[in-house]
């Protein structure tokens, strides 16, 4: 009788064959993926993390408010009353933005995109000291002021809304900046150094205008 | 009985008990004393570091990417393409740990 023959029944034949096929079940469960093949999967994840930050250096991703050309010049109120903010869109019309009048008549505005994961920043003006920019998704705070991060996961600041205030109180958006540039080198950036506006936006958050 | 644990001469009663490496039949002997003890310890402990590091550098390249991302978004171009540049001199990094030996399992 060879090895390879049908062994004859056993009395216990039901109990016998559910305990070959636990084994069977046993070894099929056993993972038959080398070291080698975790290497090569490895291997795989490492490229397509390379693809992805060429891809992202190539600029496959959109910056939020940061408009393609350049940006329009929009007027967004007839005017906005201290504690008061307004959501606008702008430089598209797909950006979400909002303006904010801080008690104090600080006029600023923002992308009122999250940089964390593209929420809806909004204006609290009972949070903080003199009020906050808040994304509620997950907690984050942004300084009002600046746009800078205060709290929460996002990983840099808001992209800002260039504004100005016409000696009538009407509120005009005349271009962005992005994270971490300030307003005038997000206007000198987009308009060109010799626009007359370009020196004149230095160390301010809004530029009150007297002419039209 | 033909219980599936039952013993080795019982299971194989061709092989006799003096059967071993002199018997053709024998290809590879199977689970035996020592069982499941690396049989190559120097290999298998190069494939472990191979792939240790390997995975130490994807974890850099992850880091990476959203250092990329984040200068990318900040309007840094160029900066983002050094990031870029990173992640494909880590890429290769980790594709030289897997060519180093392709016979190796």
């Amino acid at each position: 009788m060879s090895v390879t023959d049908p062994q004859p029944p056993a009395p216990d034949a039901a109990r016998t064959d559910a305990a070959r096929e636990a084994l069977h079940d046993r070894i099929a469960a056993d993972s038959l993926t080398t070291r080698r093949d975790y290497l090569r999967i490895v291997a795989t994840v490492s490229g397509g993390l390379a693809v992805g930050g060429v891809a992202v250096a190539s600029g496959i991703l959109q910056r939020h408010g940061d408009p393609d050309g350049l940006p329009a010049i929009k007027k967004i109120a007839d005017r906005i009353e201290p504690g008061e903010s307004l959501a606008f869109r702008y430089p598209g019309d797909e950006d979400r933005a909002i303006a904010v009048r801080m008690d104090d008549g600080t006029l600023a505005g923002y992308s009122a995109v999250c940089t964390h994961l593209a929420c809806a920043v909004l204006w609290r003006r009972d949070r903080g000291s003199e009020g906050e920019l808040y994304c509620p998704c997950h907690e984050g705070v942004f300084d009002a002021r600046t746009g800078e991060v205060t709290a929460g996961p996002p990983p840099r600041g808001l992209p800002k809304v260039i504004l100005i205030e016409q000696v009538d109180g009407s509120v005009w958006a005349i271009g962005t900046a992005r994270s971490g540039e300030s307003l005038q080198e997000g206007y000198c950036r987009q308009r060109g150094e010799g626009s007359p506006l370009c020196t004149r936006l230095e160390g301010g958050a809004t530029e009150r205008s007297e002419g039209a | 009985m033909t219980d599936v644990n039952r013993p080795v001469h019982r299971r194989y009663p061709q092989i006799r008990a003096t059967s071993g490496y002199g018997d053709p039949r024998i290809r590879h002997t199977g689970p035996g004393p020592g069982a499941g003890a690396e049989q190559e310890p120097e290999r298998s402990s190069k494939l472990s570091a191979r792939l240790a590091l390997a995975l130490t550098v994807v974890i850099g390249q992850l880091w990476g990417l959203t250092v990329v991302v984040d200068e990318w978004m900040s309007g840094n171009t160029g900066t983002a393409w050094w990031g870029a540049g990173f992640l494909v001199l880590s890429f290769l990094v980790v594709l030289g740990l897997w060519v180093i030996d392709p016979k190796d399992r």
